[in-house]
């Protein structure tokens, strides 16, 4: 006895061994660039950390000067003022590509600086962007303009932008954004669990081995969609969305009908256990006492399957609301597109807005669901 | 011998359990405490080996303080003092034998016994203490595949192995058949009569009358009741169980 | 009557807090968050008829107040009827389902090549042959011809700039075949020749073996190249196939083969990692061993709120920051999946040693054993059999994940198949998403299997 088992251990240790270093080999894993590359991630981390989810509104103040490029290009008259806002750069003028010290004095304190240049044609190029001190100063070097900047004596301008916070909060446009969206996903789940409780029900019986499995025909039509639901539960509502994507192009609907498909197979399967585990006492009852088919369904069968068939719809509408805020990735809309869209930006404060928006909705949703469901039972 | 010197114990959610509870256990005796649940039957069996902490008094085996040991020394006393749970409390998914050694973990090596690696004597030991059970044929067997009463029966086989100077069984034949419960506690008279002091609770009066040696009663922690088993008439039971109490017969059911 | 008056007072400024003060606290605070919710949403809408709704809602809450203080109660069923229609009607909308968009044509364009799988093909010996032509001229172009094993190859001019027009003549090739003729440019990218330079030219050879056609020089051709007046040589490639008998896998089937492989290995690496990492977590976030005092307890709520939070988040989102860290990959695929499994095994496990059954540990504590021997023989063996079978479980649903973290780059079979959808290559898609089903459904029955015999 001992020997045969010995054997037995060993040779299953070494097939799970031998697995994972396969899987080690095929997952190309690369941990010490896990740990040399993890300050990367770092930058996401802080931005999810600090969502985007308030504003303030900014008041902004233009201070400029003139500034001709190169020397002499222009004639300058101009008085500079000595107090008040002003700007003092360290040369009065500069040959292209030149380096040169800005100073800025007396501007509004604590504030964002916007430095750009106003051409001779109106146009204007954000050179560099800084930050007030308490004083309202701040010291910055700007490179002149690669190329000739006055025309026809009219030189160009250094414009001075300060950008300070006024007023109360008020919630950013990531955060309507993000609710928005957040609407169409739980929408979408709303929408893709009733639509898929109400085919799967019906079909559910189909599958069921107690009431279908009866004859030739009826044989046939309990594997078939016995089957179906088997091979369609196997996909990932997300793989499917691929497809409905490339059908229907992108937004929520694709998104919505591979969410319905999938549930359709996964509540019918659950379904149909639930039918088949029925007790058939008081269907014989029923029988015997003459009552017709459909009479037996609705008072001998109904009642027995509808407090499962209410818990498993809880609990795939809880999924589905987890997937929908996914979906949107593969092309499904929702908030899962919003947040594909703000990582394929680089906009991560407003990402992490998104996906703290999605931790809250789930949770919020296992938890109600878990409630309601501790009821039911 | 074994004394026990006002024992109290109060549960840190403020319960008092014993409430300065004396008497002596001579060698030998099969000791039969009684008393309602809760009124403090199993705590007084865990602070005897100090799987509860009494809160005060003293508890001397031998002329050994139990209540001042310490932890090592403490392992060295309990392995000598088997223990029988109502309960049974085997750990249902390892096998029978795997059950039975573990009660000689106190004297195994404690590396190789981390291997589950064993000395021949101490299985052929276990074997041994199975067949005096009745169950040898049952050693490869997951324990949860046992009936109640053949589970109890390895509870007693894993006290043997400790080789014990002293069993305490806490209610070893409630969750049992009645008509199971005599086997059980034959196989405890049985030891009691090779010299192993047994102190055991137990519920039905019968019983009681049947294997005990002497009796204690405990009434909400506190001690009511210490002689022998036929000093306690209607009177007594009453005393012991309150007004309402119907006396029943195990052998009735 | 005053009373009254006053609840249907409450009632029209909070919905439900007549119902409640009457005693109905659920019905009052149903009416109450259901009046919230549909209130919310058309607001949110912002679509003006839907108002009707949260308004009907409210009248019906005061005839409901009414008639609760006269002792009548009437059946939810009308204000459900009301909420569920506002919130399908918008949801409807929102969702922006129209199924005059599902055009099948499109999905019968899509689903036939899907009928035929690529995943393998017949064997078949591949005849090719190219000649060289100058784009575009040098001053003294070399002729453009080419012999090789009995095959030659012209063409006329020898060289030509971009929209050239060239007689092209080749023999010796397999005779009555079909002949895929392309063009490739000097760094090796093939371009069509056919109908608006997307499709491919196809001839068929006579008896001889021998074709003569037309082509022109392609108007990419020149597109890769450093400096477009520098003459260079181009190849022109004539590529005929026979079947030689048997089957082999295609290129695809290959793919799908090795993605399979990657995504099955993905998991089970994922699954490993985790349980390394959640084994020692799952004790601290078990609360009958860390309730004992204040200290303890902080770390179990420190890791079950962890835990919850790493939960909730899909380890698609996680693959996503991981792909930012460690690049595209089935690294990356791994690390997110192994990094939502330990929040998911954590809990799991957590919750098993939660259950366990105390009364083994007391008993082997009695027989003088000491802590090791007392976790090796009463909690272990409790522990590891349902620890193995969350595990098990665990992988399953992990190689589920995985067939989809590859939509993110994640690497394994997901990332082939949107892959193979941004190329239009359904005979692909549906190799792919055999080779899913069936992945998930042996795996499924395996992982079951195992599970039973573990219980």
């Amino acid at each position: 006895m001992p020997l045969p088992r010995l054997l037995r251990n060993t040779l299953i240790t070494a097939l799970v061994i031998a697995a994972f270093v396969i899987s080690y080999r095929v997952t190309e894993a690369d941990f010490p660039r896990l740990f040399r590359d993890l300050p990367k991630g770092r930058e996401l981390l802080t931005a999810f950390l600090t969502p985007d989810v308030f504003t303030r509104d900014l008041e902004t103040r233009t201070v400029s000067i003139v500034f001709p490029v190169p020397c002499g290009s222009a004639s300058v008259e101009e008085v500079f003022p000595a107090e008040g806002p002003r700007l003092v750069p360290s040369v009065n003028c500069a040959a292209p590509l030149e380096k040169f010290t800005l100073q800025g004095f007396d501007l509004q304190p604590n504030s964002e600086v916007v430095i750009r240049w106003r051409l001779p044609d109106e146009r204007t190029m954000t050179a560099i962007r800084t930050q007030t001190d308490a004083n309202g100063y701040f010291s910055q070097e700007v490179q002149a303009r690669p190329i000739q900047a006055s025309v026809n004596g009219v030189a160009s301008r250094l414009e001075v932008d300060t950008l300070t916070p006024v007023g109360g909060l008020k919630p950013s446009q990531a955060l309507k954004d993000v609710l928005d969206n957040m609407f169409v996903t739980i929408f979408m789940a709303l929408l893709s669990t009733t639509l898929a409780t109400l085919i799967a029900a019906p079909l559910s019986f189909l599958a069921a081995s107690n009431i279908t499995r009866k004859g030739c025909f009826g044989t046939g039509v309990y594997y078939l969609f016995r089957s179906f639901f088997n091979l369609m539960r196997s996909y990932d509502p997300l793989v499917m969305a691929t497809v409905f994507g490339f059908w229907l192009s992108f937004g929520p609907f694709p998104g919505f009908l591979a969410l319905t498909v999938v549930t359709i197979a996964s509540l019918g399967k659950l379904f149909s256990e639930a039918v088949e585990n029925i007790d058939p006492g008081p269907v014989e009852a029923l029988q015997a006492t003459g009552a017709p088919p459909l009479h037996t369904v609705r008072y001998a069968v109904v009642p027995q399957i509808v407090p499962d068939f209410v818990s498993y719809i809880i609990y795939h509408w809880d999924i589905n609301v987890r997937i929908s805020t996914i979906i949107g990735f593969v092309g499904g809309g929702g908030i899962g597109y919003y947040l594909n869209l703000s990582i394929n930006d680089f906009k991560w404060n407003q990402a992490g807005t998104a996906i703290w928006a999605i931790v809250i909705v789930v949770w919020a949703m296992d938890f109600l669901s878990a409630e309601v469901r501790k009821r039911l039972t | 011998m074994l004394r026990i010197q006002n024992v109290s114990k109060t549960y840190p959610n403020g319960t008092q359990a014993l409430k300065n509870v004396s008497f002596d256990v001579a060698d030998g005796e099969f000791l039969v405490i009684i008393g309602l649940s809760g009124s403090g039957k199993s705590t007084l069996l865990r602070c005897i080996n100090r799987l509860i902490e009494p809160t005060e008094g003293k508890i001397i085996w031998d002329d050994v303080d139990i209540t001042a040991a310490s932890p090592a020394e403490l392992r060295k006393i309990r392995r000598t003092i088997g223990m029988v749970f109502q309960q049974f409390n085997l750990v249902k998914r390892s096998s029978v034998l795997t059950n039975v050694l573990s009660g000689r973990l106190g004297y195994a090596n404690p590396w190789t016994s981390l291997l589950g690696i064993w000395p021949q004597e101490d299985i052929a030991q276990a074997m041994q203490a199975l067949e005096r059970v009745g169950i040898a044929e049952k050693a490869h067997s997951r324990a949860d595949a046992l009936s109640g009463g053949q589970q109890q029966r390895v509870g007693i086989a894993r006290a043997l192995m400790q080789n014990p100077k002293l069993i305490l069984a806490d209610e070893p034949v409630a969750s049992l058949d009645p008509v199971l419960s005599h086997s059980i506690l034959q196989y405890l008279e049985q030891l009691n009569k090779e010299g192993i002091t047994v102190i055991c609770s137990l519920h039905f009066l019968d019983l009681v009358h049947r294997y005990a040696t002497r009796v204690v009663a405990l009434k909400d922690g506190v001690k009511v009741f210490e002689g022998s088993a036929k000093e306690i008439d209607r009177a007594k039971f009453k005393e012991i169980y309150g007004e309402e109490a119907q006396e029943v017969r195990a052998a009735s059911l | 009557m005053s009373k009254q008056m006053s609840n249907v007072v409450m009632s029209a400024f909070v919905p439900g807090l007549g119902q409640f003060l009457l005693g109905e606290r659920y019905r009052g605070l149903g009416i109450f968050l259901g009046f919230l919710a549909i209130v919310a949403t058309t607001l949110w809408y912002g679509q003006p008829l839907w108002y009707l709704f949260p308004f009907l809602i409210w009248a019906w809450n005061l005839w409901d107040v009414f008639g609760l203080a006269a002792g009548q109660k009437h059946s939810v069923l009308l204000p459900l009827a009301f909420g569920l229609a506002a919130a399908y009607g918008i949801g409807w909308q929102v969702v922006e389902i129209d199924f005059s968009r599902a055009k099948v044509e499109r999905a019968v364009a899509i689903l036939r090549p899907m009928l035929q799988p690529d995943f393998i093909q017949p064997r078949r010996e591949l005849n090719q042959m190219w000649v060289p032509v100058e784009v575009p001229c040098s001053s003294q172009p070399p002729a453009a011809r080419r012999e090789d094993a009995g095959r030659v190859a012209t063409v006329t001019p020898d060289c030509g700039p971009v929209g050239e027009t060239l007689l092209v003549k080749v023999t010796g090739l397999w005779p009555k075949t079909e002949t895929n003729i392309f063009w490739q440019n000097p760094i090796g990218n093939p371009l069509m020749l056919g109908e608006g330079e997307i499709r491919m030219l196809t001839q068929m050879t006579d008896e001889e073996g021998a074709l003569t056609t037309v082509i022109r020089v392609p108007t990419t051709a020149l597109v890769a190249a450093p400096d477009p007046t520098l003459p260079q040589f181009h190849r022109v490639y004539f590529e005929q196939a026979r079947p030689i008998g048997g089957y082999e896998l295609s290129f695809i089937g290959n793919e799908v083969l090795k993605g399979a492989l990657a995504t099955v290995s993905m998991a089970l690496m994922a699954t490993g990692l985790a349980v390394l990492f959640a084994v020692p977590l799952s004790f601290l976030a078990a609360r009958n061993l860390m309730s004992g005092n204040p200290v303890t307890y902080a770390i179990y709520l420190v890791v079950r709120t962890l835990l919850n939070i790493l939960r909730s988040i899909e380890s698609l989102i996680i693959a996503i920051v991981f792909v930012v860290i460690v690049g595209l990959g089935p690294f990356a695929g791994m690390l997110a999946l192994a990094l939502h499994s330990i929040a998911a095994l954590g809990k799991l496990y957590s919750e098993v040693i939660e259950g366990i059954d105390p009364g083994p540990i007391e008993a082997i504590r009695a027989t003088g054993a000491n802590w090791l021997q007392v976790v090796r023989y009463a909690v272990i063996p409790q522990i590891i059999p349902p620890f193995t079978a969350f595990t098990i479980y665990r992988w399953d649903i992990n190689v589920r994940s995985a067939t989809v973290i590859g939509l993110v780059g994640g690497g394994g079979i997901g990332f082939l198949l949107i892959e193979l959808i941004r190329v239009n290559n359904m005979r692909g898609v549906s190799a792919v998403f055999i080779a899913i089903a069936v992945i998930v459904i042996v795996l499924d029955y395996i992982s079951a299997k195992l599970r039973e015999r573990l219980v």
